[in-house]
């Protein structure tokens, strides 16, 4: 666990001091910031629109951080050959993937931590200029809101690591972990869509059936999706939290357990 | 007998770049072995295996065939990283990471415990003149220091095996010099040193046995004893460009003539030497400097080549 450790703790260094942080962290801070300066053209909505601007700039920012920086952290180790040098140390390809994803993880969640200040704060100050419009918000809702918008990018970190191991170049891994993050979050409206008598025009059962397996394979982003709760101010039931965790848990696991697998089959030269 | 540190044993490797590709031989049916405390150079030119060979040696790619052994038995993972320390060509380096962070981690994974770990950390970074930089991130490092810098990782858990992949690559005159006494160092506290390299006078000095690989075949194997005996031999001449009447004369003295960008250099067993003096003499043709074995090495290197292309 030692080597695991030392690995991440580097994995993290090298990531929180990478000059991309700082402009994907000044992005958030102009978003926050034009958040305040328009939240009185919302008017009635202005609790609502506040509350899924501020969990909006936390998602979009972590996306960004996960694909332009937390990506490199892993894909540049093989594109340079630097993991030449790792594996000439008594590090296992399983202690590598692991060292590496909690050191993408403890990056991503320190960077999200920082602009989470900066949220709580944008919040307050809005809060504080428009009480009347804040009646049904609710700061825990907000909390568990915003710390699933943390489990959401763990997963995406491990969709991240796995396709690392198995594509040449950090680009592949880049366009992968898109497309899965895409139809991740959309594929639940997808679904719904197929099964609901709403449609207008006939689906084939061919395609209904390749959204049903893609929806069982790939992960379900609107399970960690909890904006619309906290912009509404509705309960978010423990039971949904814990299958939400779980889900995130298991998926997170499995996808570790298969970068493993397909890392010690790979060949570095 | 003892058992050698290392061992390959016929060991092939061939890659498949995919499909409607012709599959790549890099390395065919190497054998070698290198033995407790002595210093193997693998020469060759450009794309011979000499990388691929290393690579295999260390587990990073499975040889397509054959079997190697780390003191007579299969390496065991970690026991054996443990032993080795490994310099690749050109090492790339965590940019945002000093290099104290970077041996730090070194020594953690290896199992070096704090205070040890402090110690090693010191004495590498001063020996290898990167005491200033210590605390530098590694992306403002120049592409030598860069090369010291991995050479300090590779040293710092104080490895029994040391393979070095181009060592000198990218290293001013001063770095080579460095990094000269730093091998020779380790040879003389008894490790086992396998390197590849294109600087041949560094091989020359350093190494016990050389290989030269040859599309990656072992073409000729010799040992420093064989390579002296054929050294002590012959006597090197460096002479003045001449005029075109006296070149026949200086064909006619049986020595080996060859053009050199500053003249010709005249190569002829050591025990002529006092003829061949007297002859250049009555030429009138003046000595402007001997040549070292050097030449030697570089023209056995080329024989080599040559005769395996």
């Amino acid at each position: 666990m030692n080597r695991v450790w030392a690995l991440s703790v580097i994995t993290y260094k090298e990531g929180i001091r990478n000059r991309s942080l700082f402009g994907i962290l000044a992005f958030a801070l102009f978003v926050l910031g034009l958040n305040i300066s328009v939240a009185g053209f919302f008017m009635r909505e202005v609790g609502k629109v506040t509350v899924d601007m501020n969990l909006s700039a936390l998602t979009f920012s972590g996306l960004l951080l996960v694909f332009f920086v937390a990506l490199h952290l892993m894909a540049k180790d093989i594109d340079k050959k630097t993991i030449q040098l790792v594996f000439s140390k008594p590090l296992s390809r399983g202690e590598y993937i692991l060292g590496k994803y909690l050191g993408i993880l403890f990056f991503v969640v320190v960077s999200l931590l920082a602009l989470a200040v900066f949220s709580i704060a944008t919040v307050s100050l809005v809060r504080g200029l428009y009480p009347n419009y804040f009646a049904g918000f609710s700061w825990p809702i907000f909390f568990t809101a915003g710390c699933f918008v943390l489990v959401q990018l763990a997963v995406l970190c491990a969709i991240l690591i796995l396709f690392s191991t198995v594509t040449t170049s950090s680009f592949a891994s880049l366009i992968f972990t898109v497309c899965v993050y895409l139809v991740g979050v959309t594929i639940e409206d997808v679904l719904f869509y197929i099964q609901s008598g709403f449609r207008t025009e006939a689906i084939s059962p061919v395609v209904q059936e390749v959204v049903k397996v893609v929806s069982y394979i790939l992960p379900n982003f609107s399970m960690w999706d909890f904006k619309l709760e906290a912009a509404h101010g509705l309960a978010i039931g423990a039971e949904r939290i814990g299958l939400g965790l779980g889900y995130a848990a298991v998926y997170i696991v499995v996808l570790l357990a298969l970068a493993t697998l397909f890392f010690q089959r790979r060949e570095f030269n | 007998m003892s058992v050698a540190e290392i061992s390959l044993k016929n060991v092939s490797k061939t890659f498949s770049p995919g499909l409607f590709k012709k599959k790549v031989e890099a390395v065919r049916d190497l054998t070698l072995e290198v033995g407790k405390g002595e210093v193997y150079g693998l020469i060759g030119p450009n794309g011979a295996g000499k990388s691929t060979t290393i690579r295999v040696l260390l587990g990073l790619i499975r040889p397509t065939g054959g079997e190697i052994l780390f003191r007579g038995e299969p390496p065991r993972h970690g026991e054996f990283q443990k032993e080795i320390g490994y310099l690749p060509e050109n090492p790339y380096l965590y940019d945002y990471l000093t290099l104290e962070e970077l041996l730090q981690f070194c020594g953690r994974v290896s199992g070096v415990g704090g205070e040890e770990r402090r110690k090693r950390i010191d004495e590498l970074s001063g020996k290898l003149q990167l005491t200033e930089a210590l605390r530098r991130p590694l992306r403002t490092y120049s592409k030598g220091m860069l090369q010291r810098a991995g050479i300090c990782f590779a040293l710092l858990h104080d490895p029994a095996i040391v393979i070095l992949d181009e060592p000198m690559s990218g290293l001013d005159p001063m770095g080579r010099k460095l990094v000269f006494d730093l091998v020779l160092e380790l040879k003389e506290q008894g490790k086992t040193i396998f390197f590849c390299s294109h600087i041949l006078s560094d091989v020359e000095r350093l190494c016990d046995r050389m290989g030269v690989l040859v599309r990656g075949r072992l073409a000729r194997t010799f040992g420093k004893s064989d390579f002296a005996a054929g050294c002590e031999a012959a006597v090197h001449l460096l002479l003045p460009p001449v005029e075109e009447r006296l070149r026949p004369a200086l064909e006619g003295l049986q020595g080996e003539l060859v053009s050199v960008p500053d003249g010709l250099l005249l190569s002829f067993p050591a025990e002529r030497l006092p003829e061949i003096a007297g002859a250049l003499t009555r030429l009138g043709i003046g000595i402007r400097g001997t040549r070292s074995s050097r030449v030697s090495l570089e023209e056995l290197f080329i024989e080599t080549v040559g005769e395996s292309s």
